[in-house]
C-alpha cells in the first residue's frame, strides 16, 4: 500500500518537475532569413509554403501532412500539386492565405509588401522568411525549417547527406581550369546564362570546373559572339525537350558558326535532366550535383558516386 | 514660298537617296567590325572579303563570329528595318494617318500572337518547321488590320485618324495581354515573353535572311509600284477615285502586301517598335512627301535605325545583351517628341 503510494508521488513528482520542461522544450525559436527572430509556442503542424523550393525541403523532411497550401508554381514532389494553390510573388493574396488558416507561412521577401506580412501576422498566422543565396543558404533554411516544424533530426541528416555528397564529388574532381557554359534560354529567344551568386555556378566549382560567364551575375542575356570567344569546355542546357524537332543537345551542336567550339567538336554538350533541381535552393541541388558531375566525367547514371 | 522649298527638296533627292544608300553601306561595315567580341577590322574585312570570293579563310580569325553571327544578323537587321520603316510609310500614306504603323495598329501584336499560337499549338507546314510560325503570323497580321479598319469603319466612316489609333493601341494592349495569358499556359516557353513583345535578332541565320531579303524584294517592288497611288490618296481617296485610281483594289493590294511583310519580320525578330512609325517621318523631313522618294528614303533610314539600334543593344552592356526593342523605343519616342514638336512649330 505504502509502495504504491510512494510510487504514486514519485510519479507525480516526477511529471510535475517535467512539466516545466516540457513546455520549454515545445516551443521553437529560430532566426529566420530577413533576420528576425521567431518564436512558436510548440513546432508547426499547419503551413502554406510559398515557394517551390520550401515545399521540397518540407516533403523531404516529412513534413508533407502538415502543408495546407502551396504557391503557385510548387510542382514538386508530384503528389503535392493536388493541394490547394495559393498566388506567390507580386500576385500574393492574403484572404486566400487566411483561408486556408495556416500556423505559418513560408515565403521570400521579395514580392511581398510588409503591409502583407503585418496583416499576416494580426490575424495569428507566422510569416517565416526562406530565401537562400547559396548552398550554404540551402542548408540554414533546412535547418530552421525542420526546427519550426520539430524534425531537427531529419534536417540534420539532409544536410549531412548533401554535404557528404558535394565533398565526395569535390575530393573527386581535380580542378583543371576547365569552363561551362550554362544555357538557361535557347538561341531562338535570345541566350540567356546563369553567372556568378547561382547555384549552378556554385555547382560548376563543386564539379571543379569553372563558369565562363563568371563575369555576369545572376541570370542574364549574353550575346553569341561571346560564348563562342570564350569556347567554353562543356555546354550544359537546362531546356526541357517536348518530344518534337531536334533535342536541345542537337540543336546545339547543329547551331551554324558553333561547329569549331571545344565543346562541339569533343560533343561535350550536355542536358540536365531538371532544369528544377539544378536551379532551385533545395535538397535536390544534391541530385543535380551527381548529374554534372557524371555528365562531364562520362559515367552513366548506374555508377553514380555518392548516389 | 513653300513651293520654292517643295522644289528644292525635289531637285536634291537623288543625291539624297545615293547618300542615304552610302550611308546604310558604311553603318553596315561599322556593325560587322564592332561587337561585344573585338575582332580587328583588318580581320573583318579579310574574313567577308575571302568568304565572298570563296577563298579559304586564315585559320587565327574567328570567321564564326564574323561570318556565322554578326554578318547574318547585319543583314537581318537591316532587312527588317527597311521593311518595317518601309511598311510604316505605306500605311501612313494609304490612311493619311502620321501616326499609322504596324505597332500603333495592332498588325505587329497580332502578327505576334499568330506565332505564339502556332508554336503553342506546335502548328506546323509539312516539310518546314519554321514555316507554321511564319504562315500564321502573316494571317493573323492581315486579320488583325482588316478587323481594326472594319471597327474603325464601323464606329467612324470617315476613318479618322483619332479612331484608327484609338481601335489600334485598345486592340494592342489586348493582344499582348492574351499573349502573356498564353504564354503562362504553356508555361515552357516563359522566356520568350520578351522576345514577342520586346524584339531580338539574337540567334538568326542565312535562312532568315534569304527569307527576309526574299520578301522584302517582292513587297517592297508592290510596293515602290503604288507610289503613285499613294500620292493621290494623300491629297485625299475620293480625288484618287476620281483620277482614277482603283481604290478598293489598290487599298486592299496594299494592305496584304504590309501583313505579309510586318508577319514575316515579326515571326524572325518579334515586335520591333517604332521603327515603322519614326522613320518616315524622318524621311519625309529629308526628301518631301513625295511617295516615289519617300518609300525609297524610309526604307534606307530605317534599315539605318535599326541597324545602329542593334549596335547599341549589342555593345553596350557586353558580354550582357539588351533588347533591341528597349534601344528602338527610348530613342524611337525621344525622336518623336522632336518631330512632332517641329512640325508644330513649322507650322
Amino acid at each position: 500500500m505504502s509502495k504504491k503510494l510512494v510510487s504514486l508521488l514519485l510519479a507525480a513528482l516526477t511529471l510535475l518537475a517535467c512539466m516545466p520542461a516540457l513546455a520549454e522544450s515545445a516551443a521553437v525559436t529560430v532566426t529566420d532569413m530577413h533576420g528576425r527572430e521567431i518564436t512558436l509556442a510548440e513546432p508547426a503542424t499547419r503551413v502554406v509554403a510559398m515557394q517551390p523550393s520550401d515545399c521540397e525541403i518540407l516533403c523531404a523532411l516529412g513534413c508533407e501532412e502538415a502543408l495546407a497550401g502551396i504557391g503557385a508554381y510548387c510542382d514538386y514532389p508530384a503528389s503535392i500539386t493536388s493541394l490547394p494553390v495559393v498566388q506567390s510573388g507580386a500576385e500574393t493574396n492574403i484572404e486566400e492565405i487566411l483561408a486556408l488558416n495556416p500556423q505559418v507561412v513560408f515565403m521570400n521577401d521579395m514580392g511581398q509588401s510588409e503591409e502583407q506580412v503585418r496583416q499576416l501576422e494580426e490575424n495569428g498566422v507566422q510569416v517565416v522568411v526562406s530565401k537562400a543565396a547559396d548552398i550554404e543558404g540551402v542548408y540554414y533554411a533546412i535547418r530552421m525549417i525542420g526546427h519550426l516544424m520539430g524534425k531537427d533530426d531529419n534536417a540534420e541528416a539532409i544536410v549531412a547527406d548533401m554535404q557528404a555528397t558535394f565533398e565526395d564529388i569535390r575530393s573527386k574532381s581535380a580542378s583543371e581550369g576547365k569552363t561551362v557554359y550554362f544555357e538557361v534560354s535557347p538561341l531562338q529567344w535570345g541566350l540567356w546564362t546563369a553567372g556568378a551568386g547561382t547555384f549552378m555556378d556554385e555547382l560548376a566549382s563543386i564539379c571543379g570546373l569553372t563558369n565562363a560567364f563568371a563575369d555576369v551575375n545572376d541570370w542574364a542575356a549574353v550575346s553569341e559572339e561571346q560564348v563562342i570567344a570564350r569556347d567554353p569546355d562543356y555546354i550544359v542546357t537546362i531546356m526541357m525537350y517536348y518530344g518534337e524537332g531536334p533535342t536541345p543537345v542537337e540543336e546545339i551542336m547543329g547551331r551554324e558558326g558553333w561547329q569549331d567550339m571545344k565543346a562541339v567538336k569533343n560533343a561535350q554538350v550536355f542536358n540536365a535532366s531538371d532544369s528544377n533541381a539544378i536551379s532551385r535552393p533545395g535538397p535536390r541541388l544534391k541530385d543535380a550535383a551527381i548529374e554534372l558531375y557524371n555528365m562531364i566525367n562520362g559515367i552513366a547514371d548506374e555508377q553514380s558516386p555518392a548516389a | 514660298m513653300k513651293d520654292a522649298r517643295m522644289l528644292k527638296r525635289e531637285r536634291f533627292t537623288p543625291l539624297t537617296c545615293a547618300l542615304l544608300a552610302l550611308g546604310l553601306l558604311l553603318t553596315m561595315i561599322l556593325c560587322v567590325c564592332v561587337g561585344s567580341v573585338r575582332i580587328s577590322f583588318a580581320d573583318t574585312v579579310t574574313a567577308v572579303w575571302n568568304a565572298l570570293w570563296g577563298l579559304p579563310i586564315p585559320q587565327n580569325i574567328a570567321k564564326n563570329i564574323i561570318l556565322n553571327v554578326r554578318l547574318p544578323r547585319v543583314l537581318c537587321v537591316a532587312l527588317s528595318g527597311a521593311a518595317l520603316s518601309l511598311c510604316g510609310a505605306a500605311m501612313q500614306g494609304l490612311l493619311r494617318n502620321p501616326l499609322a504603323d504596324g505597332s500603333t495598329m495592332g498588325v505587329s501584336s497580332g502578327a505576334a500572337l499568330g506565332a505564339v499560337i502556332a508554336m503553342a499549338t506546335g502548328f506546323t507546314l509539312p516539310g518546314s518547321g519554321y514555316g507554321g510560325i511564319m504562315v500564321t503570323a502573316m494571317a493573323f497580321a492581315f486579320g488583325s488590320l482588316a478587323l481594326i479598319l472594319s471597327l474603325a469603319f464601323a464606329l467612324d466612316r470617315s476613318l479618322a485618324t483619332s479612331s484608327i489609333i484609338l481601335i489600334g493601341v485598345i486592340y494592342t494592349m489586348f493582344i499582348s495581354s492574351v499573349i502573356s495569358l498564353i504564354i503562362t499556359f504553356a508555361s515552357d516557353h516563359t522566356r520568350s515573353l520578351s522576345f514577342w513583345t520586346l524584339g531580338s535578332f539574337s540567334g538568326v541565320n542565312y535562312d532568315q535572311v534569304r527569307l527576309l531579303c526574299l520578301a522584302l524584294i517582292v513587297c517592297g517592288f508592290i510596293l515602290l509600284r503604288f507610289a503613285p497611288e499613294l500620292n493621290a490618296f494623300a491629297i485625299g481617296e475620293d480625288n484618287a477615285r476620281h483620277i482614277g485610281v482603283n481604290v478598293k483594289r489598290v487599298k486592299l493590294v496594299i494592305l496584304i502586301t504590309v501583313s505579309v511583310l510586318i508577319g514575316v519580320c515579326v515571326s524572325i525578330s518579334g515586335t520591333v517598335s517604332f521603327v515603322g512609325l519614326v522613320m518616315p517621318h524622318i524621311a519625309r523631313m529629308l526628301v518631301g512627301p513625295n511617295h516615289k522618294r519617300l518609300l525609297p528614303a524610309s526604307l534606307f533610314s530605317g534599315a539605318i535605325f535599326l541597324l545602329l539600334a542593334d549596335l547599341t543593344a549589342r555593345t553596350l552592356l557586353s558580354p550582357i545583351e539588351l533588347s533591341i526593342g528597349v534601344v528602338t523605343s527610348i530613342v524611337g519616342a525621344a525622336a518623336f517628341v522632336v518631330i512632332f514638336c517641329r512640325t508644330r512649330k513649322g507650322r
